[in-house]
């Protein structure tokens, strides 16, 4: 039982993690109708802006507040002054312009910082473990379940309840006609590109204390992301909530129960869902 | 003046020029014995290529103001492998055939010098490793042109199931990454420790990139195992000790680790203290030729010498003692002939270059990641030392006497 209810909780803190970057990839993809390849090296600036917050500051909760907006006006400026003249062209213009951001901003990171990963501790009231169940389980990853949980929810109403949030949709489903009726679409693009890049950034300072905060970990996070979001459908919210379920539930118990195959499983699941509901499971069909 | 003379004495005046530069400066009249280093500056690794990076950069400044090695001065070409192998053949054979280098070091992924080392025979060019831990560099995968100086990740396993053999605990488990050397050492370890009479009780190997390792965690716990033997590359390893920490694995389980790095230990911080492991060079080594050095490199880098930091100085060292002694570095066959069979004092201990593989016999190491007020990190302390003879793999296999 102990041992059921760890692994159960090993899957949400993961999936909690993933659902905070994959979120920012899908809702990118579904409105500007971008591949954002850099997505994950937005999770990395998070991390080390985290830790450089913790370090100035030394008080977490502030680098949680603080450091997300700076990494969303980071993305915001980076799409204004390049992806904006862009849209048009194909779109592996974009894929190649966003893998060279992410490639910029890594070795940008690695010169300010050093190549030494950083480590990052939990604040005061989430270190150390509670009893759930017959088992001791490290308070952090249950902070985790939680952020992931309203995080998810914050995103969902700020879509379907505020006025912004009903202009962004709109464009999602038709940018010119948005056009047409008066959004202003360029400034739509913007503030999602950086919202996006802000949750992946919250993602970032939240994941410092469990990971630590290192080079390549922004390429390592958006290959789950992608698994995630080609899982749970492209632009979808509830998608990104259940991929990131089902990656979080492939990883944890994949290595816990059959650890020769934990990587397989993940593949195979997104390769089963691909063959049979190409355009995920929240995902709508084009 | 007409044209003409103007140019003969132009001539003239810049051949003497010349010629007399070449009598008040008779070292620096030669061409430069250049070293390059394909190896990793970008992305995860870099650390490991800014420590061969760092070292060269000590060494350089030192031989050079002493004259150079046969009066002629060393130069350094570093190429950016981005941990690619295939990227790692491309720059060193640029490296060879565009500047000319008869000698390549600093190759960081095993991988990687598995690639260069297979082409060195045709390249004609000497592949010396400060670095790579891979047992088939000096037993398979072995060439005339490749030399290793470091010590080897079955050395170091080696060394640390001599110590563990000694040990009270019973019950291991081992974690080792998915890949060559993390399986390898995982079982190179349980081989030796269960004719030790103890026993593995469980084995995992996660795949390299793992940033979760709470099932893992989870399954160590559960095997009830006294202590864990792991081998994962530095990032991993940093994550797992972390997490452990924070499960409160550390309280119940002895981490036993194939490579105890500084970075590491700068990265964990205290949650790491107690972790034993061996370790190809450690900083707080009681030689007076370390000690020298620690202070030098300390002086020049402002931090303390990593485990790649020693080893690639003393790599460089010792390659120069060999050229120096040979009089040539042109001969690369000469100067295989001569490295063959040859001592050098480093800075841990007496090195002594096999001829059958090219494996340098060394001492070897186990350490404990302790907190001393002295230092601004957590720091290796040495809990055992045994020599050369006792941890180096027979000639051309991964397997001991």
């Amino acid at each position: 039982m102990a041992i059921l209810v760890e692994q159960l909780l090993n899957a949400l803190a993961l999936a909690g993690l993933l659902f905070l970057v994959s979120v920012g990839l899908s809702l990118v993809f579904g409105i500007l109708r971008v591949v954002n390849f850099a997505h994950g090296v937005f999770y990395m600036l998070g991390a080390y802006l985290g830790f450089t917050a913790v370090a100035v500051s030394g008080w977490f909760w502030l680098s949680l507040v603080v450091v997300p907006p700076l990494v969303g006006v980071v993305g915001a400026l980076l799409e204004a002054s390049t992806l904006r003249f862009i849209y048009r062209r194909p779109p592996i213009y974009q894929l190649l312009l966003t893998f060279g951001l992410a490639l910029i901003l890594e070795e940008s990171v690695r010169v300010i910082y050093g190549p030494t990963a950083k480590g990052i501790d939990p604040p005061p009231l989430l270190q150390g473990a509670v009893e759930i169940a017959g088992t001791f389980y490290p308070r952090y990853r249950l902070f985790l379940v939680v952020l992931g949980i309203v995080v998810g929810l914050g995103v969902w109403l700020f879509l379907q309840r505020t006025r912004t949030g009903l202009v962004i949709r709109a464009v999602a489903q038709n940018s010119e006609m948005a056009d047409c009726l008066g959004a202003n679409v360029g400034r739509v693009r913007t503030l999602v590109f950086g919202a996006a890049c802000a949750l992946a950034g919250l993602g970032g300072v939240a994941a410092g204390p469990m990971t630590t905060a290192y080079l390549g970990m922004g390429i390592g996070v958006i290959v789950d992301a992608f698994v995630v979001v080609v899982i749970g459908g492209l632009g979808s919210i509830g998608g990104s909530m259940a991929g990131s379920l089902i990656v979080g539930a492939a990883q944890t118990w994949g290595a816990f129960y059959l650890p020769e195959t934990a990587m397989v499983i993940m593949y195979a699941v997104m390769g089963v869902i691909l063959i049979f509901r190409p355009w995920g499971l929240f995902g709508e069909e084009e | 003046m007409r044209r003409r003379d103007f140019l003969k004495t132009a001539v003239a005046g810049g051949i003497g020029a010349s010629l007399s530069g070449a009598y008040l400066q008779p070292a620096w009249a030669q061409n430069p014995i250049k070293i390059g280093l394909p190896t990793v500056l970008s992305g995860g690794n870099a650390q490991y290529g800014i420590q061969a990076k760092r070292a060269c950069e000590l060494f350089g400044k030192e031989i050079n103001a002493k004259g150079g090695i046969l009066g002629r001065p060393v130069e350094f070409i570093y190429e950016d492998t981005g941990s690619d192998p295939a990227t790692a053949v491309r720059k060193a054979q640029k490296l060879v055939e565009k500047d000319g280098v008869k000698f390549l070091t600093g190759t960081v992924l095993s991988s990687e010098a598995l690639a260069v080392s297979a082409k060195c025979p045709e390249w004609k060019v000497i592949l010396m490793s400060t670095i790579n831990g891979a047992g088939s560099l000096t037993a398979k995968a072995w060439n005339r042109y490749f030399f290793r100086v470091n010590t080897s990740g079955p050395m170091g396993a080696r060394a640390v199931s001599l110590y563990l053999a000694e040990a009270p605990m019973k019950r291991f488990f081992g974690l080792g990454s998915d890949y060559a050397w993390g399986r390898d050492s995982v079982a190179s370890f349980s081989t030796q420790i269960t004719a030790a009479k103890k026993e593995v009780v469980g084995k995992d190997y996660p795949p390299v990139g793992t940033k979760d390792f709470a099932s893992y965690i989870g399954k160590i716990k559960q095997s009830k195992a006294e202590a864990c033997y792991m081998a994962l590359p530095g990032q991993d390893a940093t994550i797992f000790f972390k997490q452990a920490f924070q499960f409160g694995l550390t309280r119940e389980v002895k981490l036993v680790t194939e490579i105890l790095e500084l970075e590491n230990m700068k990265a964990v911080g205290e949650a790491m203290a107690g972790t034993i492991g061996s370790t190809r060079y450690p900083f707080t080594v009681d030689t007076p030729k370390n000690r020298d050095f620690v202070k030098r490199f300390h002086a020049m880098h402002g931090v303390y010498p990593d485990m790649f930091d020693g080893e690639t100085y003393e790599g460089l060292e010792w390659l120069a003692q060999v050229i120096q002694k040979v009089g040539t570095a042109d001969d690369v066959e000469k100067v295989i002939d001569a490295w063959e069979d040859s001592s050098y004092e480093g800075l841990e201990g007496p090195f002594f270059m096999r001829k059958c593989d090219h494996q340098a016999v060394q001492p070897g190491f186990v350490v404990e990641a302790v907190k001393d007020p002295n230092y601004p990190h957590l720091i290796p302390k040495i809990l055992a030392t045994y020599p050369g003879e006792r941890v180096t793999p027979k000639c051309r296999t991964e397997e001991f006497a």
